[in-house]
């Protein structure tokens, strides 16, 4: 997997002369770039699990940019699709923020709007990409929890006192000062407040 | 038409024609058949005057009677009254020599009048007698004699109608006319108003086919198929006059959908190059500007700048092969701008109607003859029209007035069309024949109507200038050569 840092824009476009064009002009601030020519080898061959966004061209031969885009958001690819067109209608432009484009530019395109937008794309696929993970270890960490730690944990966010949490299960303030403790080092959690704030949905969740 | 159609017509034509005829036919009849019972009337009412005279002579000699034998009144009387041939006296009861007047005799004594006492039909006779006091009086009277013939309504040789007298089955023909076995048959059968004369008086008319009015109904027939093509041709003008219209319309749809078509196409064909060239020249201003700069990346980046622009420059190139007018200079020919202006109004009647504007014509008598490419004139013309209709529609209907003027003017035929509508604003005047250059808001025109015209009367060595009137309106002025005299 690629690192995080490094993201890799696909471009697809029909156009040799406007793929390499945009290509050049997409390198100079630095994002890797691949090219691709034809929609469907891009979609058997491109890499899913990787950072970056996918710039697709409206208009082409065979299969039409929108198509393409269905069936990314139809596999479930997470990377932002932009999309870029000749002449957009508003019709087109509607069909394809309903389909899910992250954005809708209009050919020929200015350098600084198209790169800030692929900036902005390729940094909410980080953030989506690192909450995405944060969320797949909290959920990892609370499914280790006991049926006993994991109602401790469900008393601890609703706001009651290793007392009163003592007096809910029938046990003594010092078992529910235990499983608290072991509740912090199960969990990674270094304070009450982050303890709360990862775990809270996931509790709600849980019934 | 199609065979279908074209029975549908015959058959209209037939009913029409046999409902004309049969009409026709039937006044015929009734003309026949009251002529006929006005002539029996007369007939009847003539021999009935004679036949009262003759009662009123029987009472005139027995009243008149004299036992002096040379002032009998006997010989004048056949003098006076041709018809009556002979007269016989009895003085009192004296026996007559015939047993049909002693009959006679006492009949009359009985009914105080004149009686009928014998006849002959077969010699066109009959005898009358009146008994008197102290003498009875008989005379003969001859049929034919006793017929006003001067007075009589037919030409008795000619006429077709048949007149008799019958009593008691003999029967005395006054005319013969022609009774023959036909299908129409008129008669009267009326007697005589003199009771001594019991006679009835037949007249007969027979009609056949020959008296029916066939010239009259050939000519309705002829008429009416006449009345029937001019309908037919009527209504075939009218849906050609729709057909063309509709063609009119769907070819401007068309045309339009065509350049929709093409401005799709365009745009897509120069925006790919566009796009390369901006990606292209943005990239190389970066690069430029990196510390130090990536010369050798920059420059292969312009190169393919050169190159796109060059691919946009083939694109405009090829759309304007395409859209090239063919060269109409090569097709001039004589063309007379009144009847090109009449063609232009005959399509555009309806919208004339529709604004409520009756285009007023000035033309010179003579037939002004320009040199021209027909169609493109008639182009011309026609988009004028439109446009000073459409400035119409911006002004109250009471003050919408098109002048279309004709005139020669130094060898230049010249169409002026001048409207009442709101003119040209002073900022879009010296636009106004630029390509795609339009005051429409409402992006229903491409803004090249005007501009097409330009060309075409520019292609035609003339000239085409648009102008405010004095008072109102715009006004637009073709001008084109003179076609060389015949």
């Amino acid at each position: 997997m690629n690192t995080p840092l490094s993201p890799l824009i696909h471009l697809i476009d029909d156009d040799a002369a406007v793929r390499d064009s945009l290509a050049l002009l997409i390198s100079t601030v630095g994002l890797r770039v691949q090219p691709w020519a034809s929609p469907p080898v891009f979609l058997a061959e491109f890499n899913r699990s990787g950072i970056g966004a996918i710039v697709l061209d409206v208009r082409m031969p065979g299969i039409s940019g929108l198509t393409v885009l269905e069936t990314l958001i139809a596999e479930g690819v997470d990377q932002p699709v932009i999309m870029l067109t000749g002449h957009g209608t508003v019709e087109m432009c509607r069909r394809a923020f309903k389909s899910g484009a992250a954005e809708f530019l209009e050919k020929p395109v200015d350098d600084q709007l198209l790169l800030d937008t692929l900036q902005s794309a390729v940094r909410l696929h980080v953030k989506s990409r690192e909450r995405n993970q944060a969320d797949r270890d909290a959920r990892e960490r609370f499914s280790q929890l006991s049926e006993r730690e994991r109602e401790v944990l469900g008393l601890i966010v609703a706001g009651l006192t290793n007392k009163e949490i003592g007096r809910a299960l029938g046990v003594s303030p010092r078992t529910v000062e235990t499983h608290r403790a072991n509740l912090f080092v199960k969990l990674n959690a270094e304070s009450l407040a982050q303890l709360i704030r990862h775990y809270a949905t996931l509790v709600e969740a849980t019934p | 038409m199609d065979i279908k159609r074209f029975n549908l017509w015959a058959l209209a034509w037939v009913i029409a024609t046999a409902l004309g005829c049969i009409v026709l036919a039937r006044m015929e009849l009734d003309r026949i058949r009251d002529a006929f019972e006005t002539d029996a009337r007369i007939v009847h009412r003539l021999l009935s005057q004679r036949a009262s005279q003759q009662d009123a002579v029987m009472a005139m000699l027995t009243l008149l009677h004299s036992t002096n034998r040379a002032a009998q009144p006997g010989p004048r009387i056949t003098s006076v009254y041709p018809q009556i041939l002979k007269v016989q006296q009895r003085e009192g009861d004296a026996v007559w020599p015939d047993a049909a007047l002693s009959t006679a005799q006492t009949q009359s004594r009985q009914a105080g009048r004149a009686v009928l006492a014998s006849i002959d039909f077969a010699n066109g006779r009959f005898e009358i007698l009146q008994a008197g006091v102290p003498a009875s009086y008989a005379v003969q009277i001859d049929l034919s004699s006793m017929v006003p013939w001067d007075e009589w309504p037919m030409k008795p040789d000619h006429s077709p109608v048949r007149v008799t007298l019958a009593y008691q089955g003999q029967e005395f023909v006054l005319q013969p006319g022609r009774i023959v076995n036909q299908p129409w048959k008129f008669d009267f059968h009326k007697r005589l108003a003199a009771d001594s004369q019991p006679f009835d008086v037949v007249a007969v008319r027979t009609a056949g086919w020959g008296d029916l009015p066939w010239l009259w109904m050939l000519g309705w027939t002829v008429l009416s198929a006449a009345a029937l093509f001019a309908l037919i041709n009527a209504l075939r003008q009218h849906a050609e006059r729709r057909r063309a219209e509709e063609l009119l319309r769907l070819g401007q749809v068309a045309r339009l959908n065509t350049l929709g078509e093409l401005a799709a196409g365009m745009a897509h064909e120069l925006n790919q190059p566009l796009t390369a060239i901006l990606a292209n020249t943005q990239a190389a201003s970066r690069l430029l500007n990196d510390e130090p700069p990536e010369l050798a990346t920059a420059r292969d980046a312009m190169t393919h700048a050169v190159e796109q622009a060059r691919r946009a420059s083939d694109v405009v190139g090829r759309m304007r092969r395409i859209v090239e007018r063919p060269e109409v200079s090569g097709q001039l020919q004589p063309v007379e701008l009144q009847h090109a202006v009449r063609n232009a109004l005959y399509l555009l009647e309806p919208e004339c109607r529709r604004r409520n504007v009756t285009p007023v014509i000035a033309s010179d008598d003579a037939k002004i003859r320009v040199r021209a490419e027909p169609v493109a004139l008639e182009q011309i013309i026609h988009n004028l029209l439109t446009n000073a209709l459409q400035a119409l529609d911006k002004v109250p209907a009471t003050e919408r007035t098109l002048h279309i003027d004709l005139q020669m003017v130094a060898g230049f035929g010249t169409l002026t069309i001048r409207d009442s509508g709101p003119g040209i604003a002073a900022d879009v005047l010296p636009r106004i024949f630029e390509p795609f250059f339009t005051t429409r808001s409402d992006n229903t025109g491409l803004g090249l109507g005007l501009s097409l015209c330009e060309s075409l009367a520019g292609d035609m060595n003339g000239s085409l200038t648009a102008a405010n009137h004095a008072s109102r309106g715009a006004v637009f002025t073709l001008k084109l050569p003179l076609a060389e005299s015949a």
